[in-house]
């Protein structure tokens, strides 16, 4: 694929066909055709929403495109979804709300050699052995032990915190700030804690429930 | 150029984690630069012996898959500075590196340190194909049972076909009571069956699991019996002939008198 390609999404709606710039109508069309043909039993039957990146399709177009998607069994829907996929590229960009992020629930104890990886929080209800290892752009909420390597904010989020029912994690990251356990055996923390950076340090305190 | 050694037994649980953590830090303690391996992927345990688990960012397979250089996934020992552990990946298998990028980075550490030290994992499949790859010694590590000889024996074989000649043994866990009841193996038996160079010779030692536990490997004990065992191999490796540990010295009255500090 040297230049860009239609990109064809599932949402809630029905399927979406992304369009985008820098393709003749021809090749948008050979590419649908050719994309569809290669899961005409998965397409087929669907409601199809089609929009464009930087260009209105032009009536004659508009029909073409009908024709081929009905072809493969497909409905074009009536109008825009209320979501439609540009929106989602150009989220990137924009500073994350980070209240709607995604955020993964394990109810089950993360063992040695286990590895998390999530774009969101991640919240364990169970334990976090040594040598097992929770990564995520968001939170870490661990309700029981983190005894192992948690990163949150993976993304560069400086803000973000890990909080554990007793925190003697091997190793914490947050963004991009790593601290380590201390080699001299420290007493056991008594009751919840979280991490957060505070003065470019990673920095542990009880957690308070008012705090945040 | 500095030489690799590959420590490794095909029985799991006879001690090579605990032997390499040991000769490493026995060279290091006299002046050698030394990097050990941990080419135990999926399952690793040489940080853990070595207490440096909490520094671990990079591993061996983020060295091979190019994520990071050699240098930024090397830890330094907390106690020597010519001590390094280069850490296996826990969250990967055994298959995520092949021989081939093992020879090269053997190659690329040999370069850099007098002693390149692999703990390889048990078994005898991909992670002791890995680890063997780019070994000039092998060091084979045997408990005073008959399982345990008979897979150093088969390891030999296969170190043979991958034309790694003349391995080391070290007998480990010895009960000098034992054998002298005539229930252990003794370690002429042994050298009987593999028919290979006695490189030491390890009593049983509560102290080893303690400081196992602890992360600081037994060499650094003065006071430890098998501290002094690992030691003496060291010096072995290095050249020197050294009179294996006499066994009787666990006698009831000797005991008593090493209790004091007078052995």
């Amino acid at each position: 694929m040297s230049k860009e390609a239609c990109i064809i999404k599932g949402t809630k709606h029905g399927l979406s066909i992304l369009i985008p710039s820098g393709l003749t109508f021809s090749e948008v069309l050979a590419q649908l055709r050719a994309r569809l043909a290669s899961a005409q039993e998965f397409f087929s039957g669907a409601t199809v929403y089609v929009s464009t990146t930087d260009r209105e399709l032009k009536p004659e177009e508009k029909r073409q495109l009908e024709q081929t998607v009905e072809e493969f069994g497909m409905v074009i829907g009536e109008k825009e979804v209320a979501e439609p996929p540009v929106a989602v590229a150009e989220r990137k960009d924009e500073p994350r709300d980070e209240a709607s992020e995604d955020t993964l629930l394990v109810r089950r104890t993360i063992r040695s050699g286990q590895r998390i990886w999530y774009d969101g929080n991640v919240v364990i209800l169970g334990d976090v052995n040594p040598g097992a290892e929770i990564v995520c752009t968001g939170d870490i909420l661990v309700l029981g032990c983190l005894r192992g390597v948690a990163h949150a904010g993976c993304n560069g989020n400086v803000n973000a915190s890990v909080f554990a029912f007793r925190l003697e994690p091997t190793q914490l990251r947050i963004a991009s700030y790593i601290s380590r356990s201390p080699d001299e055996k420290l007493p056991k923390p008594l009751g919840p804690e979280v991490a957060r950076i505070c003065d470019n340090v990673i920095q542990i305190s009880a957690y308070q429930s008012n705090q945040s | 150029m500095g030489k690799s050694i590959v420590v490794t037994s095909g029985k799991g649980g006879v001690g090579k984690t605990t032997t390499a953590a040991n000769i490493g830090t026995g060279l290091a303690q006299i002046g050698r630069r030394v990097c050990l391996v941990d080419a135990d992927i999926g399952l690793r345990n040489l940080d853990v012996v070595m207490g440096l688990e909490n520094r671990i960012v990079y591993d061996l397979i983020d060295v091979v898959e190019g994520h990071c250089r050699v240098r930024s996934a090397l830890i330094k020992d907390k106690r020597l500075d010519n001590l390094f552990l280069l850490p296996a990946a826990q969250t990967r298998e055994k298959d995520a590196v092949n021989p081939e990028q093992m020879k090269v980075l053997m190659e690329e550490l040999k370069k850099e340190f007098d002693y390149v030290l692999v703990d390889c994992p048990a078994g005898i499949e991909q992670g002791f194909k890995n680890a063997v790859a780019g070994a000039d010694v092998a060091i084979i590590v045997t408990t005073p049972e008959v399982s345990a000889v008979r897979d150093a024996d088969r390891i030999v074989g296969l170190l043979e076909a991958s034309e790694l000649y003349e391995p080391h043994l070290i007998i480990n866990r010895i009960r000098p009571d034992m054998i002298r009841k005539g229930d252990m193996m003794t370690t002429d038996d042994i050298i009987d069956i593999l028919a290979i160079k006695l490189l030491g010779i390890v009593p049983d030692d509560e102290s080893i699991i303690i400081s196992t536990n602890r992360g600081e490997p037994a060499v650094l004990d003065k006071k430890s019996l098998s501290g002094q065992a690992f030691r003496n191999i060291v010096r072995r490796l290095e050249g020197a002939s050294v009179p294996f540990l006499p066994l009787e010295e666990t006698s009831m009255v000797k005991r008593i008198l090493r209790l004091f500090g007078r052995s």
